[in-house]
């Protein structure tokens, strides 16, 4: 009983997905007159200007058969449109994009499809309430009409009882089994047209990576220069320097003592600022408290060490790898600081969570806004960061504040 | 008798401390420059007696210290340099080097702690003679695959590597505690065994050999 109810239930939203789809025939129709109808009016200027809109409208409809297809397959069903930008370009753009084509392609497949499927969905409905309701009037006096089920005349209650019960139950069967499969098969249809190609997916996916491997490599490069030269003009040089005050005091010491103590002693401060300055440079590379502390604890640290009143919430996150954890601390410490720079902000928020292998940050504070991003190295140097890792960078600073900086980083 | 030295470094911490020294040394600093361009000049007018140079100097930080020595050689051959170098690179001794003739030097700037060494190396290169960092040496000795100086004994490799570096046969005795005779008997063997004809001593056969290490 179990499985016929939950066969019935599946050919229930089986139903209301086909008749959720009929309804789409209207909308299919209209978007494609207005479609052609700005095709052949971008023979002229004006029509190419509206050729952008009118696939704007198409994008729309196929969206809303997308959302059916996906409920449909209990699967996602998503389109990757190309970029349009400028006024001119738009136009080419659209025209250029194989989605356009797909859409209204669709749009014309969706007219038959969607009226026939549909169709006989609602046929077999029909069927099974014409079984059900025969017992009520078979008997009625119709003129020159016998009541025909499969080629049966029912003429009798003798046929009522026997033939209409076995007709109604294989009908059942059959119903059952065919309402879901003409969903799916309109599901189906929809997406294959809908959806970007995996083979596409993959290959833009493919592109992607390279240009933030490329990216990687850059930083990666950037990095290492960065630290030889401050290795090299820094604490070698002091230690060049401190070799060669010692030196001189080495031969002083017997004829001017005085002399040989005072660069003794300028040597020593010289180690010290040395030591400041490896400290400095051990920082910039992977800070030790990372290694301490983990992610956690290094941007509590980095919390507390703020102008402004930070709270954090990094409960969510364990360790992660060190160049992911070390990419969010440095991109928690530039955002922090930026707040702290020019924002005005009275408060600020650090938030980690980590799902399905990537690691979210997200940095609030309710200062002035208007963050630019053009302007302000810090963002540019996130974004780098975030680049560099095939992460994600999202800034929301409306004028006014609040500023909202969301950046994502794979970890897994 | 004081050197007059050119100091060419960037870095100005260096500079003063190595000016510090040098006239504590009883030298004579006759200026000091950050630009190979200023480098090239400063030889023009002064023609000192030898020019420390670092090898990075701005604007790019990379080598033009060398670019700039080897310029500076071609102008006014036979000018003393003295090279200074927070690494060394077989390479740039090789370029170094390539122009012919003495006077020139290339230390890491560590040896210049180390105070009568490093102006016992300056007045040899102001004098035409050659002072190579033992790393640079040990660079020029390391072969791949079978190699003439694989047939030297271990005290012919150190008496070598010495001699590479610009030390006369009786400052070698003293570092091997040998007599300087031995030195003069192991010399003879090396150059036999590498196939170079016999030198009298002095750069000469320092170039000799270095030339030979880097080819």
């Amino acid at each position: 009983m179990g499985g016929i109810r939950r066969r019935a239930g599946r050919a229930v939203r089986a139903t209301r997905h086909l008749i959720l789809s009929l309804l789409l025939v209207p909308l299919c129709v209209l978007a494609l007159l207005q479609f052609l109808a700005a095709l052949l009016l971008s023979v002229t200027f004006v029509g190419l200007l509206l050729l952008p809109y009118a696939a704007r409208v198409n994008r729309g409809v196929a969206g809303l058969a997308r959302r059916l297809a996906s409920r449909q397959l209990d699967r996602p069903v998503t389109a990757r449109y190309g970029p349009r930008s400028g006024v001119l370009n738009r136009a080419r753009l659209t025209l250029n994009d194989p989605m356009t084509w797909r859409d209204a392609g669709w749009l014309a497949l969706h007219l038959p499809a969607g009226v026939a499927l549909p169709a006989l969905a609602l046929g077999l409905w029909a069927g099974l309430g014409f079984d059900l309701s025969l017992p009520f009037w078979w008997w009625a006096p119709l003129p020159e009409h016998t009541i025909n089920v499969t080629g049966i005349a029912i003429d009798s209650w003798f046929r009522v009882i026997t033939v209409v019960p076995i007709h109604f139950a294989a009908f059942t069967a059959v119903a059952l089994w065919a309402i879901p499969w003409l969903a799916t098969a309109d599901a189906h249809l929809s997406r294959l047209i809908l959806a970007t190609p995996e083979r596409v997916r993959l290959a833009e996916r493919v592109a992607e990576l390279t240009e933030t491997r490329a990216a990687a490599l850059d930083a990666h490069g950037a990095e290492l220069r960065r630290i030889e030269r401050d290795l090299h003009d820094g604490a070698q040089a002091r230690l060049v320097s401190i070799a060669m005050r010692l030196g001189i005091a080495e031969r002083m010491m017997a004829t001017d003592p005085d002399k040989a103590a005072e660069l003794v002693s300028e040597a020593r401060q010289s180690t010290e600022e040395t030591m400041t300055e490896l400290r400095g440079i051990i920082r910039g590379m992977y800070p030790p408290i990372l290694a301490d502390r983990g992610l956690s604890g290094a941007v509590a640290a980095l919390a507390a060490g703020c102008p402004v009143p930070v709270t954090t919430a990094t409960d969510g996150v364990g360790r992660l790898p060190a160049a992911v954890e070390a990419a969010a601390y440095f991109v928690v410490a530039e955002a922090l600081t930026n707040v702290a720079k020019h924002s005005g902000a009275s408060s600020a928020s650090v938030r980690l969570d980590e799902a399905d292998g990537r690691l979210s940050i997200v940095i609030i504070d309710d200062g002035r806004g208007a963050a630019d991003e053009i302007g302000g190295t810090g963002l540019a140097g996130i974004r780098r960061r975030a680049t560099a890792f095939d992460g994600r960078t999202d800034l929301a600073s409306p004028p006014g504040g609040p500023t909202t900086l969301t950046v994502e980083l794979p970890c897994r | 008798m004081p050197v007059r030295v050119l100091i060419v470094e960037d870095n100005v911490l260096l500079a003063e401390g190595l000016a510090l020294l040098l006239r504590t040394e009883g030298h004579e600093v006759i200026g000091t420059v950050d630009t190979a361009e200023a480098f090239l000049g400063a030889v023009d007018e002064h023609r000192p007696d030898i020019a420390v140079v670092d090898v990075r100097l701005p604007p790019t930080f990379s080598d033009e210290g060398v670019r700039a020595a080897v310029e500076v050689r071609r102008r006014h051959p036979g000018q003393p340099i003295l090279v200074l170098s927070q690494y060394v690179e077989r390479t740039y001794a090789t370029e170094l080097l390539a122009g012919g003739g003495g006077g020139i030097g290339y230390l890491l700037k560590d040896r210049v702690g180390r105070v009568s060494e490093f102006v016992d190396a300056l007045r040899r290169v102001a004098g035409g003679g050659t002072a190579m960092d033992p790393e640079v040496i040990s660079q020029l000795l390391v072969r791949h695959g079978r190699h003439p100086v694989d047939s030297l004994s271990p005290r012919e490799r150190e008496v070598l590597a010495l001699m590479a570096e610009g030390r006369s046969n009786g400052d070698i005795a003293t570092r091997l505690t040998v007599t300087e005779r031995s030195v003069h008997k192991h010399v003879g063997n090396i150059f036999l065994k590498l196939g170079l004809p016999p030198s009298d001593g002095g750069h000469r056969r320092v170039l000799a050999v270095l030339s030979y290490l880097s080819q």
